[in-house]
């Protein structure tokens, strides 16, 4: 009994670390219309610049700080040079574009930190476990990351929903050339969402480096996984990469406890299961 | 379409040919393996290429494919003794033909990004079951110990641990896929994936499956793929997961377009160009350290560079000379003497309570409707009337939430709009919707071939003279014959659109739905078009939306008016100008036609 | 101000082309101060393209377009829409996704002279079905009223001159007249319009001068009297 809960809560966790990536993608596949491969190697950046940061600062959430509004500015820069290039493109192009740029990032990886695992440790003051039930604990670092991430989900909503940027967000999404007619450059609206997107990826993976440590390969799982779970909620939709994300962690916890060599394997039966019944995802739009 | 390659592309080959013909003879064991290695490489990239290149499918799961078949050699090789070489390679194909048809089955339902996508994620999870599970003892790779062999009564006929046989059958085998591919393409199968990649939506209303032919053509690809990954298995006799990583698809795509996607001989090149890339990247001696040791980075960037210089790749830069059309066959067949054309009953179509709802919006509103045969129907209304919503529930490009639609008292209301086609409904879009990459004439064809669509349909013969005639005849009502070379994408506005109704007469469509024909058209081209109209009424039933209201009261024997989704009236030309309740929606209260202000 | 001609808008020997068609064909157009023109003509003939390019949505191969005396020939169409120009687009443009209040305030400003002619509670005034419906999301809402809420969106930018496509398409004739009355009173405020429709009578009703365009040339240009006395030209070149 207290297996499966602690699963349960595992299979949350991961499913909310992985709902900041995922919904980075689909917002940048929703609103600019372009696939962008590279999504996972911001999250691995962000696990080494939460090595880096973390070895110069000496604890991680100081480390995000800086390492935020850095990725913020990163993500604005290759908007502007590269991806605004890609916006007319047809898809073969977009994809072999963001898969150089998989590449170019790949290799600086290596250039500056090497092939190795490399351990990040958790905040002293977040350190250990706390009882839940008699006989039951659990990491207080995961707990406090269902949190920051559940509240960076209800941020997001909020924006959108409520501020004028999120007006501006939601208004461009649907009719591009109206919001240039009323006045607005889109140009700028474009490249704050894909800096958003990419911010978003890289404090994944600076929130979760304690957790899973830092290596070569952790982008390219977060890549698939976001993947699919666009797939399953819907092409721009936050609510469906919210439910698809809960799905997935939770899927993937306890199929790596009843199944462990199929878990991966449930997961895309999962994407297909949906797939037949609605080929737009829970909530895309045909 | 696809054509033979120019001559310079045939000479390159050839001379290429005779090179990997003579390498074992002059080079050392190093470079016969390696360019194993690559003729492998790029049979695998030549099974990639009819998915891209032909039938428009990015899938970035292809390597998954490959990596099946390289495992099921494995599967097959005994412990200690050789697998049959015919074994080995029929595992191969028949395991990567299996996974493909499996992926095929829910990923050729998406479209677009989503079967990007898919495909990806459908290629990591076969990478899983390889590496996380022991099927084939996982992560650490499989070993076929014994390389497979063909035995004849005691006497070795092939063994693949000999280099230089293994060398020539691989060999074989790509020349071999290329010219089945080749004849696999240019067939009338292999005619509509290319229409499907110009325009499926297309491809759809003039009455082709596409689900099924791109699933064909996904399965081919993957036995295609299964079969290089087999020979692969024989190389070094060491099978890794790796091989079902979707870098290696990604790496393969790179290849495809830089040697020119749809060309089926560019990405041989692209294979090959790659692989001597890789090779000087990776070797310090030439390039330096530096380079060497960062090689991933400098083939990527190479790469890009190239695909974004020309965009046809290596194979544009080979065939220099314009490829020219090749003389069609169906020039030595006589056009048909149109005014000879018999009249003959066509179809007619019902509406009953017809509705269909967007999101709460009632676009189309309980229209019941009769569009009887042989007669030219205009739907006329104000925009946003739903004119169009309504003809897509007749062509079933949408599906109705409520009533009928009957064409000859059949049911055809949930029908996929391809079934509708096949039922003799054929309609033309708003925007005018052919191939323009295609000449006029195979345009046609195109649309003359869903006579008898099936999609083992391999062999043009049987079928060559009445499709020829329909196409002849479908130019010549259509007045085009003059222009049957001319690529459709440079004709004019007008001459799209009777390219369009030229495609509906080839396909045998004899009821026809049209959308706004005569937009953007001239005095001169209108009159062409409505007395094309008024012609075809002999053997057809016209419905069409127009604007045009001269050209309405010109050519229409009925007029039904539609206002924001709803039947507002249904009669002659005469009855509806007379109607008070018309004039009054959409013709404007006081500006009566003729009448002064 | 431009001091010479006193328009507000001007083109001179505008060609524009879309793709390989070649659309507009040495179109000269004006619009005075506060003046309201109507642009007349068939479909596909070119309404439409000039007003894109006026608005800077289509960029000419050749001629120019002065605003206010100012060569904006080629700029953004958000610069022109802050410099005082309003555009209601053929297919109105309103965002489904965002309620009839969020697109009413969208781009809430105040005119490029400060001016504040237009505020949010005399908008919901003139059109009380939109101050009905203001919680509703743009998809949720009629022909007639998506019309009513695209037009009061432009004015809340406080625009010197407007640019209205198709201005009654498909709309009941109530609701039509209502539109119409409002045009007045747009037009009493000062404000410049340029109005595109199919309603010959309301037009010649509500502008000065009238624009007939054919096959990409201008090929008649007067007044409402001109208009109705050449109307047998007129109409054919209309089809009406």
């Amino acid at each position: 009994m207290s297996l499966i809960f602690i699963q349960f809560l595992n299979g949350l966790q991961a499913g909310l670390l992985i709902f900041l990536a995922a919904s980075g993608l689909t917002l940048v596949f929703g609103i600019l219309g372009v696939i962008n491969l590279s999504h996972g190697s911001f999250y691995m950046l962000g696990a080494y610049l939460a090595l880096t940061l973390t070895g110069i600062f000496g604890d991680v959430f100081l480390a995000l700080a800086l390492g935020i509004p850095l990725a913020f500015l990163c993500g604005f820069l290759i908007e502007f040079l590269l991806i605004r290039h890609l916006y007319n493109r047809d898809h073969l192009q977009q994809v072999l574009l963001t898969f150089a740029l998989i590449l170019v990032f790949n290799e600086f990886q290596q250039v500056v930190w090497g092939s190795y695992p490399h351990a990040i440790p958790a905040p002293s003051y977040l350190a250990g476990s706390v009882s839940l039930t008699e006989g039951m604990s659990y990491a207080v670092y995961r707990l406090v990351l269902m949190a920051i991430c559940l509240g960076l989900a209800l941020a997001m909503v909020l924006v959108i929903q409520k501020t004028r940027v999120g007006r501006m967000i939601r208004a461009a999404e649907s009719n591009r050339e109206m919001v240039e007619i009323l006045g607005f450059d889109s140009r700028m609206i474009f490249r704050l969402v894909f800096a958003a997107g990419t911010t978003l990826a890289v404090t994944a993976g600076m929130l979760a480096a304690p957790i899973e440590s830092a290596y070569p390969g952790v982008g390219d799982r977060v890549l698939i996984l976001s993947f699919v779970i666009v797939v399953i909620g819907g092409i721009g939709s936050i609510r469906g990469a919210f439910i698809g994300s809960l799905l997935i962690g939770l899927a993937d916890a306890f199929g790596k406890v009843f199944m462990p060599q199929f878990s991966s394997v449930m997961i895309y039966a999962l994407m297909a299961l949906v797939l037949v019944m609605r080929p737009t995802g829970l909530f895309g739009r045909a | 379409m696809l054509t033979r390659p120019n001559p310079s592309v045939v000479v390159f080959f050839l001379i290429f040919l005779a090179v990997l013909v003579a390498l074992p003879f002059v080079a050392g064991t190093y470079p016969v393996k390696l360019m194993t290695r690559v003729i492998i490489l790029a049979t695998f990239v030549l099974s990639l290429d009819l998915l891209i290149g032909i039938t428009g499918l990015v899938s970035f799961g292809h390597g998954a494919f490959f990596g099946c078949g390289a495992y099921a050699v494995y599967f097959v090789s005994p412990e200690s003794e050789a697998a049959n070489v015919f074994v080995a390679l029929g595992a191969g194909l028949a395991l990567g033909g299996t996974a493909a048809l499996v992926v095929g089955a829910f990923a050729t339902l998406t479209r677009g990004f989503y079967f990007i996508m898919v495909t990806l994620a459908a290629g990591q999870m076969m990478f899983s079951l390889f590496h996380d599970t022991d099927i084939a003892k996982g992560s650490d790779g499989a070993i076929v110990n014994v390389k497979p062999e063909l035995t004849f009564r005691g006497a070795s006929l092939l063994d693949f641990s000999d280099w230089h046989q293994f060398y020539y059958v691989c060999l074989l085998v790509l020349v071999a896929s290329y010219f089945v591919l080749f004849g696999l393409v240019r067939s009338p199968f292999g005619r509509v994936l290319q229409g499907i990649r110009a325009n499926e939506v297309r491809m759809s209303a003039l009455g082709y499956d596409t689900y099924r032919y791109k699933l064909a053509a996904f399965t081919i690809a993957g036995m295609l793929a299964g079969l290089a990954g087999a020979l692969f298995a024989s190389i070094d006799g060491f099978v890794t997961p790796e091989l079902l990583n979707w870098h290696q698809s990604g790496l393969a795509i790179m290849m495809v377009v830089l040697g020119g996607a749809g060309t089926l001989y560019g990405p041989i090149i692209g294979a090959f160009a790659y692989a001597m890339l890789e090779e000087v990247l990776k070797s310090a001696s030439i390039v330096g350290p530096l380079i060497a040791d960062h090689w991933r980075l400098g083939t990527g960037l190479t790469l890009v560079v190239a695909v974004l210089m020309s965009p046809d790749g290596l194979a544009g830069f080979l065939s220099w000379k314009r490829t020219r059309v090749i003389g069609d066959p169906s020039d030595a067949v006589q056009g048909e003497n149109v005014s000879s054309r018999p009249a003959r009953l066509a179809k007619a179509l019902l509406t009953k309570g017809l509705s269909k709802n967007f999101d709460g919006l009632r676009a189309i509103s309980d229209v019941s409707t009769v569009f009887a045969a042989n007669k030219v129907h205009a739907i006329i209304g104000p925009n946003g009337a739903g004119k169009t919503t309504f003809i897509n529930l007749l062509s079933g490009a949408v599906k109705a939430t409520a009533g009928q639609v009957l064409i000859n008292d059949q049911d055809v209301t949930c029908w996929p709009a391809h079934r509708i086609a096949r039922a003799g409904l054929g309609r033309s879009f708003q925007l005018t919707n052919i191939f323009p990459r295609f000449s006029v004439r195979e345009n046609c064809a195109l649309a003359a071939q869903t006579h008898k669509t099936s999609l083992w349909r391999l062999r043009d013969r049987p079928y060559q003279g009445p499709e020829a005639r329909a196409i002849n005849r479908a130019l010549s009502v259509a007045g085009l014959t003059e222009r049957r070379n001319a690529l459709a994408g440079n004709m004019s506005n007008g001459e799209q659109r009777q390219l369009e109704i030229a495609m509906l007469i080839a396909s045998g469509a004899d009821l026809l739905v049209l959308d706004e024909p005569l937009a953007g058209m001239g005095p001169e081209e209108t009159q062409r078009v409505v007395s094309l109209l008024r012609d075809l009424v002999r053997d057809h039933t016209i419905i069409l939306i127009e604007h045009d209201m001269d050209a309405v009261f010109a050519v229409a024997d009925t007029l039904t008016v539609l206002v924001q989704g709803k039947l507002l009236a249904q009669g002659s030309p005469g009855e509806i100008r007379a109607d008070r309740a018309v004039l009054e929606a959409y013709l404007g209260r006081r500006a009566e036609v003729g009448a002064v202000a | 101000m431009n001091t010479m001609t006193g328009n507000v808008l001007e083109a001179r020997g505008l060609d524009t082309f879309y793709g390989a068609s070649h659309i507009l064909r040495g179109v000269n157009f004006r619009v005075g101060l506060g003046e309201t023109v109507s642009l007349l003509g068939r479909n596909g003939m070119g309404k439409t393209t000039l007003l894109r390019t006026l608005m800077g949505l289509l960029k000419p191969k050749r001629g120019s377009v002065m605003f206010q005396g100012r060569e904006v020939t080629g700029f953004r169409a958000s610069m022109n829409a802050r410099a005082g120009i309003g555009f209601v687009p053929e297919g109105r443009g309103v965002f489904p996704n965002l309620t009839v209040e969020e697109n009413l305030v969208f781009a809430e400003r105040p005119g490029p002279a400060g001016r504040v002619d237009w505020t949010r509670p005399a908008i919901y005034e003139i059109f009380p079905r939109l101050a009905e419906r203001r919680k509703n999301w743009g998809n949720q809402l009629s022909g007639g009223e998506q019309q009513m809420l695209t037009i009061g969106r432009a004015l809340l930018s406080n625009p010197t001159i407007m640019l209205i496509d198709e201005a009654t398409e498909g709309l009941a004739p109530k609701v039509r007249d209502d539109i119409w009355s409002t045009l007045r009173m747009i037009r009493e405020k000062g404000v410049a319009i340029v109005v595109v429709d199919k309603n010959i009578d309301d037009l010649v009703e509500l502008a000065e001068r009238h624009v007939v365009l054919a096959k990409g040339e201008v090929l008649f240009e007067g007044t409402s009297k001109q208009l109705r006395a050449d109307w047998e030209f007129v109409s054919r070149m209309l089809g009406v």
